[in-house]
């Protein structure tokens, strides 16, 4: 079996999941993995699957980009090779990154320098909303990997010099205290 | 990835509803310390608690840092003094005093627990000592707090002791006058203490303790009130039933950050872990107030009838909730009501909601007792003494601990002001009734015999 990857992109509607499934399953392909999520009117979509030997990777695209097209959604096929191992982290502590204030250009792109500065990898990224339209309260959480060679204190205070810089409140908390606090 | 309310609950709870980590509390055993001569005790004890404490302020910043979490203070407690210098003469149980002062200071940490006996069936010589000494131990020092155990639920009440009590607390008070008796303010009256309390002033090491331990105050009447407001706001008839279990899940919550602080920086400090205290301790600002909680409630002040059975299911949902949530919860684990400290508490005094007579009433049933009620100065020994043996009775006939730190402010009067400072706060002068007059019932002294164990009614 050759083991693959198939991203999904595009409008969200009903039947998205059952046609991608449903084609998988014609083709003799068993999902592996799979994580989706839905941005504002976006779907998008990751499958690790394990194919065939014999199942060619035009085929396969064909076959699935065949009935999404109409929905206005683009395949991308992969084979997944040895290379493409997870990436190889030291021993790391999860922590969180919580920042708070308006939202501006290059957010994002300011902070993620300073933690891809210190070799920390972001292993998630989201935009939490509290609710109601006040940009100032503009809230990005990063979960993030910090190996245990990496000064943590160093680290939290560029990030806190930067979040200055862009008005931004900015905490930094071992995931640990969110786990205590909410999962019981 | 944690959904947006889990975020944002946490860092709320942190940030704007005053979350933390209200005391570490290092307990060292200082039986190993004792020796005769006082020059070698004393250094004992010096290298002792210096050998084992000097990195504990830098361990706590350091998980406080790296969970995003105030821990507000770092404290020890130490084996009673009056059994391990259980030789010495009133003089040097103050000398003692001074050099436990000059060892938290040189550690950094800002109380000291420990200056204490354990009296409710009878006096020993360093117990006698001890109790002499507390007044100018206190008076000379400002990190050392003392208690006294003078009644248990299986010894009574010894009324000897609560005699003595009543007069060291006059002497303190007018040694400390110039700072309207703050003296008072490290000085607790117990019934039923027990071994593990992490909070001061009633903080020190039982005897049945181990060499050393960690054992961590949480506090977080701020978060319980949101948790209230919020569930109230969503639906206004949410029965007393549910607001019980709302506050016994948000205690759960605030116990499990407590044991997490506390069992890393035992680890860190290689020191077992002991217990979490997850007690309702306001402090002066406002938000982090117990007195609050009533009034979310819907009771118009902390006082008015409602009160009692307010504070009797708010401690027992804590109790309750701190419980589920950590298999060792220990120390006082419920809620605080001092006066002075808690903003909302000394405004009702002020406002003549609440009396002493109340606040007697529902320590029956918070975890504590009668704490930091400042009183007028003249109140007389005998009347401190009948307050302290009235709130020793609620302790032992309930089996439960309790509490007095009163201040006899010199000077003041009923409905003055008296301000004692940062935690501590300010409170006005609350009356109490025949303050001056003699009492011979406590006169008689002796023990009050321990209640009956069947027949509970």
């Amino acid at each position: 079996m050759n083991k693959l990857t198939i991203t999904v992109v595009g409008n969200d509607r009903p039947g998205i999941l059952s046609a991608i499934s449903g084609n998988l399953l014609k083709l003799d392909c068993n999902i592996e993995n799979v994580s989706q999520t839905i941005l504002q009117s976006e779907f998008a979509g990751i499958f690790i699957v394990s194919a065939p030997e014999d199942l060619a990777l035009d085929t396969l695209h064909e076959t699935i980009q065949g009935d999404l097209a109409g929905m206005g959604l683009h395949v991308h096929v992969k084979p997944l090779t040895k290379q493409d191992e997870p990436f190889a982290r030291e021993d790391a502590e999860p922590f969180i990154v919580v920042t708070i204030g308006p939202d501006r250009k290059g957010l994002v792109a300011e902070i993620a320098s300073v933690i891809a500065g210190y070799g920390v990898n972001i292993a998630n990224l989201k935009a939490v909303f509290k609710g109601g339209n006040d940009p100032n309260k503009n809230i990005m959480a990063y979960e993030i990997e910090i190996p245990k060679s990496v000064d943590l204190q160093s680290l939290t205070d560029d990030l806190k010099t930067k979040a200055k810089k862009m008005d931004l409140d900015l905490s930094i908390q071992h995931r640990k205290i969110f786990d205590t606090i909410n999962r019981i | 990835m944690f959904e947006n309310h889990e975020i944002i609950a946490t860092l709320e709870m942190l940030k704007n509803e005053h979350l933390d980590v209200r005391t570490v509390t290092l307990g060292l055993s200082l039986f190993d310390c004792i020796s005769h001569n006082i020059f070698k005790f004393k250094t004992n004890v010096e290298n002792k608690i210096t050998q084992y404490a000097r990195d504990l302020v830098m361990v706590c910043n350091q998980v406080g840092d790296k969970y995003g979490i105030n821990v507000v203070n770092k404290r020890i407690s130490i084996s009673p003094v009056a059994l391990i210098a259980a030789p010495f003469p009133p003089y040097q149980m103050v000398e003692i005093a001074k050099m436990l002062n000059e060892v938290a200071e040189s550690v950094n940490i800002d109380f000291i627990g420990g200056f204490t006996a354990l009296v409710e069936k009878g006096m020993a010589k360093g117990d006698l000592s001890l109790i002499e000494a507390i007044p100018e131990a206190l008076s000379s020092t400002n990190r050392v707090c003392a208690s006294v155990n003078v009644a248990s639920t299986r010894a009574g009440i010894n009324m000897d002791a609560v005699i003595l009590m009543a007069k060291a607390i006059k002497i303190t008070a007018e040694l400390t006058r110039d700072r309207d008796g703050i003296g008072c303010a490290k000085l607790c009256v117990f019934s039923n203490i027990p071994q593990d309390i992490p909070f001061m002033a009633g903080a020190y090491l039982g005897p049945g303790e181990p060499d050393m331990v960690i054992n961590v105050g949480v506090s977080g009447p701020g978060v319980v009130k949101n948790a209230i407001d919020r569930a109230l706001a969503q639906d206004q008839k949410l029965d007393l039933g549910k607001i019980a279990e709302l506050i016994k899940r948000t205690a759960c919550r605030v116990t499990r950050v407590g044991e997490l602080i506390g069992r890393e920086v035992a680890e860190r400090l290689d020191v077992p872990f002991g217990v979490v205290d997850l007690s309702l301790a306001p402090t002066p600002t406002v938000g982090d107030s117990v007195g609050e909680i009533f009034q979310s409630l819907g009771l118009s002040h902390i006082g008015v009838p409602g009160s009692t059975a307010a504070l009797a299911m708010l401690n027992d949902a804590v109790k309750k909730g701190g419980a589920f949530a950590s298999s060792h919860v220990g120390g006082l684990s419920g809620a605080f009501i001092p006066v002075s400290e808690d903003l909302n508490i000394a405004e009702s005094v002020k406002n003549g909601h609440l009396n002493i007579e109340k606040l007697e009433a529902m320590t029956s049933v918070c975890s504590v007792g009668l704490d930091m009620v400042a009183i007028p100065g003249d109140t007389s020994f005998e009347t401190i003494a009948g307050i302290i043996a009235d709130e020793m009775a609620i302790g032992m006939i309930n089996n439960k601990t309790t509490a007095v730190r009163l201040i006899p402010v010199p000077g003041k009067k009923p409905g003055d002001e008296a301000n004692f400072g940062g935690l501590l706060g300010q409170a006005t002068i609350i009356d109490v009734k025949n303050r001056t007059a003699g009492n011979p019932f406590i006169l008689h002294g002796g023990r009050i015999p321990a209640p009956i164990h069947s027949l509970r009614n």
